[in-house]
């Protein structure tokens, strides 16, 4: 079938099982997925150029869905997610001006994509380490909670922080938190994605469960609300510079909303540290792509 | 205990419900979703291309419109779905 915004011709149901599998794992581990369904777009032969809008589009309307379903199963802290955002936003916008001043200076996308590979195998590493500790406590200690951390020493030090104003989040379990430390870490997320290039889901649900406490599916499902935001502001900011088909997001979505609702309703069978250690897989599946496009 | 055991918080009654109701969702869905898509392309491709070369202010608005439209849409079309089949309450 052609595309005649991005002018190309596509099978349809590629997109749309494309959409499918990013779906699927946007809606259980709670990230928009940027990092590979843009691979997976170039693959299937949507030009580069169309890639980044084109998988922000479809992404906003992917995370409506799963969002919607996360907050039938009382996964998503509407408070938190909008105290985020104020941080995430400028964040995203100075990682992109230092991303900027960096061209300026010299080799910006090998030190960018290392940066990436060194955060993501961090991340996926931490994560496994951590999750795998959590199951074996809860399996020796027979814990009988839902949501087992195995480091939690992060957690006490965000709560000490307590400059007015002090909010309560009861979906979060959360009797007083600072204001500030919630948009500070929406701040520094959104610097890391905006330095990296992608959406930040897989930074700031570690951030949510490790630093802030968050329980592992009310972090999934606020993710997701917050994405809703970031992606559909993206997706108006790339339509502008011509980098969206919203025809191929539709016929990418139409896959995307099935696999969406499943990957959604499947995180009420697994147990928080459960979802942690599969979720630790996909950053080293980001870094080993990033690695193969650097050709290290 | 097992470690697939250890992953999956219990053996949940509602599991062998919610699998047929994805089953079910996509062979109701799907044709639905077709023919939808079908239609958009009929409809709106032309149009669609015409105002991204000459209104890219207008595409933009339009886009993001288009595909929260189907999202909201679509989830909204696949509950009502699941709640008329009695797999949703």
């Amino acid at each position: 079938m052609e595309f005649p915004i991005a002018g190309v011709v596509i099978n349809p149901f590629i997109l749309a099982l494309t959409g499918f599998f990013v779906g699927v794992l946007g809606g259980f581990f709670g990230v928009g997925g940027g990092f590979l369904a843009g691979p997976l777009m170039f693959w299937v032969g949507v030009p580069i150029n169309f890639v980044v809008g084109t998988d922000l589009a479809h992404m906003t309307g992917k995370s409506i869905v799963s969002a919607r379903t996360h907050r039938a199963l009382g996964h998503v802290d509407f408070r938190l997610a909008g105290l985020m955002i104020i941080g995430t936003i400028p964040g995203v916008e100075l990682g992109a001006q230092l991303i900027e001043r960096l061209k300026d200076v010299g080799n910006v996308e090998e030190v960018v994509g290392i940066s990436y590979v060194v955060i993501l195998t961090a991340i996926g590493i931490f994560t496994a380490w951590e999750s795998f500790r959590a199951l074996r406590v809860k399996r020796t200690d027979q814990l009988d909670v839902h949501e087992v951390v195995g480091v939690d020493s992060l957690i006490p030090r965000s709560r000490s922080f307590r400059i007015p104003p002090l909010i309560r989040l009861p979906v979060s379990g959360m009797e007083e938190v600072c204001v500030w430390a919630i948009i500070l870490g929406g701040l520094v997320t959104g610097l890391l994605a905006g330095l990296l290039g992608v959406g930040g889901g897989f930074l700031r649900m570690p951030l949510m469960v490790y630093v802030l406490g968050i329980p592992t599916h009310v972090a999934v499902g606020t993710d997701l609300f917050e994405i809703v935001i970031s992606a559909g502001f993206g997706t108006i900011t790339h339509a502008l510079k011509g980098n969206v088909d919203v025809l191929i997001a539709l016929t990418m979505h139409t896959g995307a909303a099935i696999g969406a609702q499943i990957g959604a309703n499947a995180t009420r069978y697994f147990s928080g540290p459960a979802i942690r250690m599969l979720f630790s897989i996909l950053p080293i599946i980001a870094a080993v792509l990033v690695l193969l496009k650097l050709q290290v | 205990m097992s470690g697939r055991k250890n992953l999956l918080t219990q053996s949940d009654p509602s599991f062998k419900p919610m699998l047929r109701s994805l089953a079910l969702e996509l062979v109701i869905y799907g044709p639905l979703v077709t023919l939808y898509f079908l239609l958009i392309f009929a409809f709106a491709r032309d149009l669609l291309v015409s105002i991204y070369h000459e209104m890219p202010v207008v595409y933009s608005i339009v886009a993001l419109l288009m595909i929260v439209g189907q999202g909201v849409l679509l989830e909204a079309l696949t509950s009502w779905l699941l709640r008329k089949i009695g797999l949703r309450h």
